[in-house]
């Protein structure tokens, strides 16, 4: 099974092979406990590894580390979660400078919100329209949060 | 005589105060606020209140509701925990003229020790070395910086402006050379009259290169007052400690004498009553200086327990209900390492963040402790402190515990919200950690500009590896709910559900 997903800002297309209990990718093998821990072979080594999804992004412990990787569509385009279109910090709203439906230009200012007692200015990523903003002075809202969508 | 005692707090220090009276056969009250009422510390207490009102100061700063609460529900004991209420001499005072035993000391030692530069001059009286510097006895800031002027030359660069009610770095300022420090008490005045409402700013001399070291001390109403040997707590990030232990690696026997009895006369000074902190510069010379005293029970303090034998929690409850301590002769056994798992981003300044706990399953073991306030399916919040856990463990040596450590923190398994755990994990293998070489700069030092986790292309590997499994598997997922017709802010964890193969 392909899957693609995004680590890092790169993207990265994932593809798996299943033989009854085993999971393959190239040499490393992996199987599945009933506890829903992964057991992975790494040179040789067996590691447990935990998995759990939240949203589109996969939490994975493995050997001391966390990584998150988000699940992402193949040919979709993520640009709007990308270069500040989302809440960097849980925070709050302080101005909205734009509406659904308005016209604007890439490095156009288009919010202010304030987390963590500093203001961030988030500014439009690309050239296009504001398909999507519903944000008003004073909302709260969460790390991550897609703030503004735009469409090229 | 102590029989029910309100715990004015939440969190970790509430569970543990609360298991404490739990164990000593005491009843006990929890008050929360209404964003709390699924909390752990909720379930731990005999009876539970909420606290009326959306903001921290309409809850759990809100001394008049607390207070009515204690009357309405018959505590005759109020256990304050740490920060919130708990240097606050006027709500001891209020507590004690209601007729309630405030598990601490009195309101004329909390003062005493809450103002800085009257600390210091008791402190001197006292016999105990304080940081080299002067008080500064005006309040008008032209006086005040003719004043500080003058000293500075007696004091010497470089050096620290302080405000005198000052706390957490507010009101606080370096002065590396005489050209900045006029602009420098201006801006440390006017931050302080913002934060605290009182511009005394005094002047120290910086000591740089220097250990945090404090002495755990305990007083009852006895007589007896006693230190329970010191904690070591120099790696700090933004004026707050993450790893803490004991013995200081450097410590003599001679040396925690002497740092031992001059925190028994700092407490002697002000009659102290309970359990007390009194924080020290150690300089590399093997000199120590009065820092502060904190007045209540520390976050760090497991690390004293660990080692000592001692349940510092129990003894407070014992010390308020007029009861001598209980402990004897005591002996430092082994080390104790403890550090705090913090709900932060350490590869982004340490930013504070926010997130389900999808997995929480912390590390087990001989020699390990968990003080935590959270468990798995809790949601972290921008609300309150993004502290989520303290690890403790002990072990016979410093390098033994230095191990356990290590291996407790790669078993610790926190998916869904951002974590330092990796930042903990690298910096027990950090060269000047293993060799107890730490300062209170060591983070700056070592990490100038950011940390971010060192992990191989094997280890990402096979995490992908695993994703793209679990992915195809269908395994644990926390189902985010957004409907588009929702206005708000959408939040990805309005609800929880789980799924297992």
């Amino acid at each position: 099974m392909q899957h693609e997903f995004k680590f890092a800002g790169e993207t990265v297309e994932v593809t798996v092979a299943r033989d009854s209990e085993r999971w393959h990718l190239g040499d490393l093998e992996c199987q599945i406990m009933t506890d829903g821990r992964l057991k992975i072979n790494i040179n040789g080594v067996g590691k447990f590894a935990h998995a759990a999804k939240v949203g589109d992004v996969w939490w994975v412990h493995l050997d001391g580390h966390v990584f998150c990787i988000e699940k992402t569509e193949p040919g979709s385009n993520s640009d709007a979660a990308e270069g500040g279109m989302v809440a960097p910090m849980p925070g709050k709203i302080l101005e909205v400078l734009v509406e659904q439906g308005q016209s604007v230009a890439s490095g156009d200012l288009l919010l202010v919100m304030e987390a963590m007692k500093m203001e961030h200015r988030i500014v439009a990523n690309v050239d296009g329209v504001i398909a999507m903003m519903n944000l008003k002075e004073g909302d709260q809202v969460q790390q991550g949060d897609i703030l503004v969508e735009i469409s090229e | 005589m102590v029989s029910t005692v309100l715990v004015a707090n939440r969190g970790e220090i509430a569970c543990r105060i609360l298991r404490a009276c739990s164990e000593a056969g005491l009843n006990s009250i929890a008050i929360y606020a209404n964003n709390d009422r699924e909390s752990m510390f909720v379930e731990l207490a005999t009876t539970s209140v909420e606290l009326v009102g959306q903001t921290i100061g309409e809850t759990y700063l809100d001394q008049q509701q607390i207070l009515a609460i204690a009357a309405e529900h018959g505590a005759d004991a109020i256990h304050p925990g740490f920060g919130f209420l708990s240097e606050r001499a006027d709500f001891a005072k209020a507590v004690l003229d209601a007729g309630i035993t405030w598990i601490g000391p009195s309101p004329l030692a909390i003062e005493m020790m809450g103002d800085k530069m009257t600390a210091r001059k008791t402190m001197k009286a006292a016999g105990v070395p304080v940081i080299p510097g002067e008080e500064i006895d005006f309040e008008d800031e032209t006086k005040m910086i003719e004043a500080i002027v003058q000293a500075s030359t007696r004091v010497g660069y470089p050096l620290l402006l302080k405000a005198s009610s000052g706390g957490g770095g507010k009101g606080m300022r370096k002065v590396e050379n005489p050209d900045n420090l006029v602009e420098s008490i201006k801006g440390a005045r006017r931050e302080a009259v913002a934060a605290f409402g009182d511009g005394r700013v005094y002047i120290e001399r910086m000591l740089t290169g220097s250990k945090h070291v404090e002495i755990q001390i305990l007083a009852d109403t006895h007589g007896r007052v006693i230190h329970l040997g010191e904690r070591e707590c120099s790696v700090q990030r933004r004026h707050q400690k993450v790893f803490e232990e004991s013995p200081c690696p450097l410590m003599t026997a001679e040396l925690r004498e002497k740092m031992g009895q001059a925190a028994v006369m700092a407490a002697k000074a002000v009659d102290y009553v309970g359990a007390g902190t009194v924080e020290f510069l150690l300089a590399s010379t093997g000199e120590f200086f009065f820092l502060e005293m904190n007045t209540r029970i520390q976050v760090e303090h497991p690390v004293t327990e660990m080692v000592t034998g001692v349940d510092l929690v129990r003894e407070q409850l014992r010390i308020a209900a007029g009861q001598p301590m209980s402990c004897g002769q005591l002996m430092m056994r082994g080390h104790a390492i403890e550090v705090r798992l913090y709900a932060e981003d350490a590869t982004n300044n340490f930013l504070p963040a926010i997130g389900p706990l999808a997995v929480f399953r912390p590390p087990t073991g001989p020699g390990i402790r968990l003080d935590t306030g959270v468990r798995e399916g809790d949601l972290v919040t921008p609300n309150y402190d993004p502290m989520l856990a303290k690890l403790i463990v002990w072990a016979p040596s410093r390098p033994e515990a230095l191990q356990r450590m290590r291996r407790a923190l790669d078993d610790f398994v926190v998916l869904g919200t951002t974590t330092n755990l990796r930042f903990l994990r690298e910096l027990c293998d950090h060269e000047d950690v293993v060799s107890g070489n730490t300062d209170t700069t060591m983070i700056e030092r070592v990490w100038p500009d950011g940390w971010s986790p060192q992990f191989s292309s094997d280890t990402l590997n096979a995490a992908l590896m695993v994703a793209g499994v679990s992915e195809s598997a269908g395994l644990h997922q926390v189902q985010s709910t957004i409907t588009s017709a929702d206005n708000g802010p959408q939040s990805p964890f309005q609800s929880l559900s789980r799924r297992y193969p």
